[in-house]
């Protein structure tokens, strides 16, 4: 017995195993890498894939001869594969993001100052004089634009008309307004209201009350600070001590109070124009109003909707800002809406005749000036995410666990100075 | 009466377990409205069976169920191939640096899969993989849960039959083909099964190495069926039933392997 | 005794054997594990300032970290102690000639085979406080509601966990039951032991390779849990149940420090590798030779 021949035999079994990969990979399979030339490769939501969208694309390779890949995901799945690419060098052409990540991935060098070309075509497509101030700012770092807003939305109030109108009951303008209004709606299993387990639905509230959550010059966090408390209170009444609406379940969707809306077991919730498609398809028989954001201090809501941007490293930075201005073009615009009922960032597109003809979006419509946006300034420090995490802990702990608001607050705001000194 | 009770505590369990395929099937079947419904629906008033059809116009399942068939089925072959072989060494061999050796195999069970994912990625990037079904595979090829698997189950072999085999003076790779192999039956059907299993429903690896929508695999492709603010459950729970049913099969198939008295022909 | 120059020719044939594996763990584990230790000790978005130890020292005085480490041991003492018994307990019952053990088999197999998101979706309907079917059903019964997943959110989700892993276990056990010779029974039989006796004295003992190798692999699943926390409470209410390795992720792709993630899954190596050479310890003393 001697050891070559199972030497040989060891070879050879491990040029079959080699051979397994190698076969499988002829078998056919297509094979493009993300910077083919004559490939374009766009990362996009793979709820935002429109026909109006679909149209620009069609447009666009046959104007420069590419051929668009249309990388569709989800969110987090997205910035995943976001941040293994600009660890390996290998970036799309052009990218859609949710909303917060232009600055962070400005500051980070991830992304491309697209201020040049602002410079040059802005006034002929109308950016920056015809989008809302808020995507402006949302979308700069250092005096230079990074990303151009596609989408912008905000949260305001539904209700349930039959239930007001059975309960005599005026749809609320203030915060009193609303409490009394959910008492006297709420009776043997139903609710007056409900709220939402996510922290990114506290804001509202927050800017009502008058309250910034974070001022780069000042380094003040959540001033004034009693309004910041009094408005995490008011909501955690709402659920424990008024009993007007139901404990929130933690959880990793948005959807708990539009169910509930759905099931005619709560009357009113704070949502956005996300949830108009699923209310309209599941409950026919509700008669949904849409009322104007609650007015405290302020009359305020929170800006929220999705932006383009390019990577620093993307080799084509012409023809993906030749991409986003056909993409942003105000007949586009006009296009997704009329099929999607979205909301979008130009001023002139509040004024269309399909925005003001139609009930519901003329609502949000005229509430879009009045959007804030609640994390631009942390944004700036780099610090975002441990941000995030601290306030989704706190507000679950004020509004499920009901933790007192001041104590919660406290604590938040020991941590928060800890990370953004 | 020790039996009675024995099939009414399995009769419970098992409708505990199966609850979720019922419900997979169900969602399957409904409207999308149904499925948004704010009571789950429990059985749609009219079978959709179009649901299972639009899968395939809506996207290209017909390319993620090949991909997902050939990267699951070549990482599962090449796991029945090596696993066992070094798990055999490890069990029936001494050699310097055994224990060393073995403790670090075990140690790369025990780093998330996501943290070694960028190194990874770039490599393949560097190696210019992505998007390829080598790029898919090659990082699968073997793992230390299959080896130790085999190591456990290759240890109980009475090291007297590779004596006498060594006396005849059989090959090690004869030995290991014709004596050791043939003994280990129930531990390779489970290994095939849960290698295939796990990579037929990984996630992220297809998800980052993949940069085109015809090379992504069932699980990837099933996220384009989810909205910006909400999921299509209708559609996603078709998806998950197709995805479902080679693995149910391929249990049905290697199960008889746990029956007792097939193992133990092989020691005759 | 086997003369030296043949133990060192097996020694020779035995790394022979291992070339190809020592090859690909080197190459897709171990560079990529290097890495990893050398991305801890660097910090930034892009992860390329030094900071030297500096990752370390944060993640071991940082509360949310001792934290999320805390509720994954009880996390997963419940979930290994759980399995392993269940899991037992089903394998034995089903390797027996019993009608129909095929279809529980399978059954007992589905949730294991079911994909994730639906098996999320399935759960939070059926927990829903205010719409779910269990709270439903205990209003029937005559039952007050309970809020699974804001008052008892760590046990749900072990128990979720346990739901869809029992037929795992029972697979591996069943798998190793196919290892004990049937003549070790008759003979015991014929002594008159009885059942529980030959659990103990003979099931049990020569199955000892199998329950290491399961209870190696649950600690270490246990201890990585990081699905239920993402698909099913998102890590809450509050921080109840942000498992370490979702917490580690979110360090990493939300907050996208890669430094501080990368060094806390440093920490969580070396506190599973010690776990698992305990572990490998005590099953060598209980390993049984024939």
């Amino acid at each position: 017995m001697s050891s070559h021949p199972s030497r040989r035999e060891l070879f050879r079994l491990a040029g079959a195993a080699a051979a397994v990969p190698v076969l499988a990979s002829c078998a056919g399979a297509p094979s493009a890498p993300a910077a083919a030339p004559g490939t374009f490769t766009v990362y996009w939501n793979a709820g935002h894939d429109y026909q109006a969208y679909r149209a620009v694309i069609a447009e666009f390779e046959r104007a420069h001869r590419v051929k668009v890949n249309l990388q569709k995901y989800q969110w987090p799945d997205l910035r995943t594969r976001l941040l293994a690419d600009f660890a390996s060098g290998t970036v799309p052409d052009l990218v859609e993001e949710p909303g917060g990540w232009v600055q962070e991935f400005a500051v980070s060098g991830n992304a491309r100052p697209l201020q040049d070309y602002v410079d040059r075509d802005g006034a002929a497509m109308g950016f920056p004089a015809d989008w809302q101030p808020v995507t402006v700012e949302r979308n700069s770092y250092q005096g230079k634009v990074y990303g151009v807003q596609l989408h912008l939305t905000c949260n305001t109030l539904f209700y349930n008309r039959g239930m007001l109108r059975e309960a005599g009951v005026e749809p609320p303008t203030t915060w009193d307004e609303f409490l009394e209004a959910a008492r006297r709606l709420t009776r043997d299993g139903v609710y007056g209201a409900a709220l939402n387990q996510d922290y990114t639905y506290m804001w509202p509230w927050m800017v009502q009350a008058g309250v910034t959550p974070y001022d780069l010059e000042t380094k003040a966090i959540m001033e004034p600070r009693a309004d910041a408390v009094a408005a995490l209170q008011f909501q955690a009444d709402l659920v424990h001590r008024h009993k007007v609406a139901p404990v929130p379940t933690t959880g990793t969707d948005y959807s708990g109070p539009q169910k509930l809306f759905s099931a005619e077991r709560a009357a009113m919730i704070f949502t956005g124009p996300w949830d108009l498609d699923p209310i309209r398809k599941t409950s026919a028989g509700i008669e949904l109003g849409v009322a104007p954001p609650l007015k405290h201090r302020t009359a305020a809501t929170q800006a929220a909707g999705v932006s383009l941007f390019v990577p620093a490293k993307a080799s084509r930075p012409e023809l993906s800002w030749d991409f986003i201005k056909r993409v942003t073009a105000l007949d586009v615009e006009r296009a997704a809406t009329k099929e999607t009922g979205m909301l979008m960032p130009r001023k002139s597109w509040v004024d269309l005749p399909e925005v003001q003809n139609d009930p519901v979006t003329k609502v949000f419509a005229d509430a879009l000036p009045t959007a804030r946006d609640s994390s631009q300034q942390v944004r700036l420090t780099g610090q975002l995410g441990r941000w995030e995490e601290q306030l989704k802990v706190m507000y679950q702990q004020v509004l499920i666990q009901n933790k007192p608001a001041a104590e919660a607050l406290a604590d938040f705001v020991k941590a928060a100075e800890g990370f953004l000194k | 009466m020790r039996k009675a009770l024995l099939y009414t505590l399995l009769t419970l369990a098992s409708l505990v377990t199966v609850v979720p395929l019922l419900y997979m099937v169900s969602l399957s079947l409904q409207t999308e409205t149904e499925t948004l419904s704010a009571e789950a629906v429990l059985w749609p008033q009219t079978p959709q069976w179009g649901n299972y059809a639009e899968l395939f116009t809506r996207a290209p399942f017909g390319d993620f169920i090949v991909n997902s068939l050939v990267v699951a089925g070549a990482i599962t072959l090449a796991h029945l191939l090596f696993d066992p072989l070094v798990g055999y060494v490890f069990a029936k061999f001494r050699f310097p640096l055994r224990n060393t050796l073995f403790v670090a195999l075990l140690a790369t069970l025990m780093v998330p899969f996501f943290v070694r994912m960028i190194p990874l990625y770039v490599l393949m990037a560097n190696l210019g993989w992505l998007n390829t079904y080598q790029g898919l595979v090659t990082p699968f090829l073997m793992d230390a849960f299959g080896i130790f698997l085999m190591r456990q189950f290759i240890q109980p072999i009475p090291d007297d039959l590779i004596h006498a085999a060594r006396i005849d003076g059989a090959s090690e790779l004869r030995i290991y083909r014709s004596v050791i192999l043939p003994q280990t039956r129930p531990a390779l059907a489970v290994l095939g099964l849960f290698t295939f299993v796990f990579q037929w429903n990984e996630f992220l690896w297809p998800l980052v190495a993949t940069t085109t929508p015809e090379m992504r695999t069932i699980p990837v492709g099933l996220t384009l069926f989810n909205q910006e603010y909400f999921t299509l459950w209708h559609l996603t729970a078709a998806g998950s039933v197709i995805l479902f049913v080679p693995t149910a099969v391929l249990f049905v198939l290697t199960q008889r392997y746990f029956v007792r008295g097939i193992a133990l022909t092989g020691l005759k | 005794m086997r003369p030296r120059t043949l133990s060192g020719r097996y020694a020779r044939t035995a790394y022979l054997f291992l070339l190809p594996a020592i090859l690909f763990f080197a190459a897709f584990f171990y560079l990529p594990i290097g890495n990893v230790v050398a991305t801890s000790l660097r910090t930034g978005p892009m992860a390329d300032q030094w900071t030297g130890l500096g990752n370390y020292a944060q993640a071991l005085g940082d509360p949310a970290v001792r934290h999320s480490f805390l509720i994954t041991a009880g996390f997963s003492v419940l979930v290994v102690a759980g399995s392993i018994v269940l899991g037992l307990a089903l394998a034995l019952a089903l390797d027996q000639p019993l009608k129909g053990r095929v279809a529980f088999r399978v059954l007992l197999l589905v949730p294991y085979l079911t994909s994730v998101a639906i098996v999320g979706l399935l759960w939070r309907n059926i927990l829903d406080p205010e719409l779910g079917v269990l709270n439903r059903l205990l209003a029937e019964l005559g039952l007050p509601g309970q809020q699974w997943l804001n008052t008892a959110p760590l046990l749900t989700i072990a128990a979720v966990t346990l739901w869809q892993n029992v037929g795992y276990t029972m697979v591996l056990f069943l798998a190793g039951l196919q290892g004990i010779p049937e003549t070790y029974h008759e003979a015991a039989r014929i002594d008159g032991a009885d059942a529980w006796h030959r659990f103990w004295r003979i099931t049990l003992p020569l199955l000892a390779p199998t329950t290491l190798f399961v209870s190696v692999m649950a600690v270490i699943s246990g201890l990585q849990a990081f699905g239920q926390a993402y698909i099913i409470t998102n890590g809450g209410p509050g921080d109840a149940t942000d498992l370490s390795v979702f917490h580690i992720f979110n360090v990493a792709f939300r907050a996208r420090d890669f430094g501080y993630s990368s060094a806390q899954s440093v920490l969580l190596l070396i506190v599973i590798v010690a776990f698992t050479l305990v572990q490998l310890r005590a099953g060598r003393r209980g390993e049984v030779q024939y």
